[in-house]
């Protein structure tokens, strides 16, 4: 039964006027009858129509004249066409209201302890207008609607004038644009940096110094003063805001070694563990490093075709297992792959000393499975299309046998946020040791 | 590295699946946030959410549960983080609502189509009103004013015409409803 009560509930509800009282009242009484949801969900749809209607006319309140000037369109234009030019309209409207100034553009959607110049804390989930954005410190990432996804590194100031184009006026930028952004623009005092479909990262020093690094693909860089020079991927250029000159320089990445994980999915790395930008003509095994384990980004976004084995998928501590009893993911859903190495060189005067190397690294969304058993890394590289690299010796983690006190075991352990992997290895000089990480594709 | 967005021609089918379903998104969530200022960012947030998913949304199956589905998410995500400070739905009443709305869309568009011509046939002063009670930006409190009456005396005549324009889309779809028969 629609009695007064109920009515009036929803009319203030809709009026937005409605007492607290009113409101746990409503919905107790919305809870335990259907019918009254049914005249609910009624009056919402009107009332959301409504606005959708004439929101648009704020600004133009002669509400005759522009229905006279459909009118006298339904005249000209026969049946169809007119369908098409409204839809075209529409499609028109929602971008420009997408695009309008009090509209956001972009969300935040990672942040790394990352405050504004007042003290207060930037949070994942908040929404970016066009406007400038202050970060004091910490690394913030925002995803634009047309898929661009840049991270910044404070202290930072940038301007973000829409969705295909931010000002950098001081801090680290990297940026990942996907096809549906390709024409992406960074600007700082001195360069113009187009993105022609890549990963890039743009840095401005407090003397107003600028550097690009291509991480991926190209980009098109100029100034006032020079033409636009086509800069690929393991290239970098170094542009002075007083000469207005871009010059050639060494293709260094550690300024944008905490930014660029970001934008990979990767949150954190600690203790000796060191994300590499893979540069040109690249692949792990002739990556050596002796002070660190490197992350690689392998395969982004894709679902595997057929089961895949792992060695974990639980919280836990990784032990040795018979490979009939490893688990099997049957997943479907999208996931993106990366590859954690140790590969010490034999070095200096002790070539047989045996160290440590241990660390921490947090990713963005969960982990789904970990394999560090090589013939599951040979399974699972042939199931992802990861190019095929020879590798001199089988890749080995030697886990702690239970009961064992020796010293000199690797450990890798997956902690129970199922996003941080926690991770000891010991280097031995002509051994490959590798963990193959999956994780949900963000 | 594999391109994480799919391809162009997607997302124009995107954008037009979007633009069609987007008035019933917005009253999907409207009626859990009962706010419109929220309701507007929440339908925001769910688009983008759905842009960066648009992979996992398969061609050819119901596009508008899909969206209602991250709409839900949206919306309830934004009710978790406002239930500390006031009085909202719960999250059960939430899915109750989700369900039937999910339920009764087909039902839910035609009384949208046939609000359109119930609009154009209020008096001119009561479609003076609703005009300008919902242009963007717009407050009953400011149009009061203008109008030089009290806020509450609009609200009473603004309940009175939603509940004529309520019986005139009664009767429009019993009327298609007795034509198709």
């Amino acid at each position: 039964m629609i009695d007064e009560a109920l009515q009036d509930w929803i009319e203030k509800s809709l009026n937005e006027t409605t007492t607290e009282v009113e409101s746990r009242a409503l919905e107790e009484r919305l809870l335990e009858d259907e019918q009254a949801r049914d005249y609910y969900l009624n009056a919402v749809n009107l009332h959301a129509s409504l606005r959708r209607r004439f929101a648009a006319e704020a600004e133009s309140p002669t509400v005759v004249s522009f229905s006279a000037e459909t009118e006298t369109r339904r005249k000209h234009v026969p049946g169809i066409g007119l369908a098409v030019t409204a839809c075209m309209a529409l499609i028109v409207g929602v971008f420009a209201l997408l695009m309008s100034s009090s509209q956001p553009i972009a969300e935040i959607t990672q942040v790394v302890g990352a405050y504004r110049d007042s003290g207060a804390a930037y949070s994942a989930g908040e929404l970016v207008k066009r406007g400038p954005l202050k970060i004091s410190r910490g690394l913030v990432r925002l995803d634009f609607l047309n898929g661009a996804r840049v991270t910044i590194e404070g202290p930072a100031e940038i301007e973000v004038v829409n969705e295909m184009h931010v000002v950098l006026h001081r801090g680290v930028v990297t940026a990942t644009i996907p096809e549906s952004a390709v024409g992406f623009v960074v600007d700082t005092s001195a360069a113009h940096v187009v993105d022609l479909g890549t990963s890039f990262g743009v840095s401005v020093s407090d003397d107003g110094q600028t550097d690009v690094c291509v991480f991926d693909g190209e980009v098109e860089v100029s100034s006032s003063e020079t033409a636009p020079r086509l800069l690929r991927e393991g290239q970098a250029i170094r542009a002075s805001e007083h000469s207005k000159m871009i010059d050639s320089a060494p293709f260094e990445t550690s300024r944008f070694e905490k930014a660029w994980p970001i934008n990979s999915g990767v949150l954190q790395t600690t203790g000796s563990i060191r994300f590499v930008s893979p540069g040109p003509s690249f692949h792990p095994g002739n990556y050596k490093d002796n002070e660190h384990i490197v992350v690689f980004p392998e395969r982004r976004g894709f679902v595997p075709k057929e089961a895949i084995r792992v060695d974990m998928v639980d919280p836990g501590q990784y032990a040795k297992s018979r490979y009939r009893e490893k688990p099997t993911l049957l997943t479907e859903q999208r996931l993106t792959s990366y590859l954690l190495q140790l590969n010490a060189y034999p070095s200096g005067k002790n070539p047989n000393r045996r160290r440590s190397v241990r660390g921490q690294i947090t990713f963005a969304k969960p982990i789904v499975g970990v394999i560090t058993d090589d013939r599951l890394l040979k399974e699972s590289e042939a199931a992802f299309r990861i190019p095929n690299v020879k590798y001199p010796s089988a890749r080995t983690i030697e886990p702690r046998p239970e009961g064992d006190l020796r010293h000199g075991f690797d450990t890798v352990i997956l902690a129970a946020d199922r996003r941080t992997l926690l991770i000891e290895l010991q280097e031995n000089p002509g051994h490959l040791d590798q963990v193959r990480v999956l994780v949900e594709a963000e | 590295m594999a391109s994480p967005t799919p391809d162009s021609s997607r997302h124009e089918e995107f954008v037009s699946l979007y633009v069609r379903h987007e008035p019933a998104i917005f009253s999907f969530v409207l009626g859990m946030v009962r706010n419109t200022a929220d309701a507007e960012d929440v339908v925001q947030r769910a688009s983008l959410t759905m842009w960066r998913c648009l992979d996992q949304y398969e061609v050819g199956t119901n596009f508008r549960n899909w969206a209602l589905q991250v709409a839900k998410n949206a919306a309830l995500n934004h009710l978790t983080k406002v239930r500390r400070d006031r009085h909202v739905f719960s999250e059960n009443l939430v899915e109750l609502l989700a369900e039937q709305a999910e339920d009764r869309a087909e039902n839910l568009d035609a009384r949208r189509r046939a609000l359109d011509s119930c609009v154009e046939k209020l008096p001119p002063t009561d479609h003076k009103m609703v005009v300008s009670c919902y242009a963007e930006g717009a407050t009953i409190r400011s149009f009061a004013e203008q109008a030089g009456e009290t806020a509450n005396k609009i609200y009473k005549r603004l309940n009175r015409v939603r509940g004529q324009l309520q019986k005139c889309i009664e009767r429009q779809l019993g009327l298609e409803e007795e034509a198709a028969q």
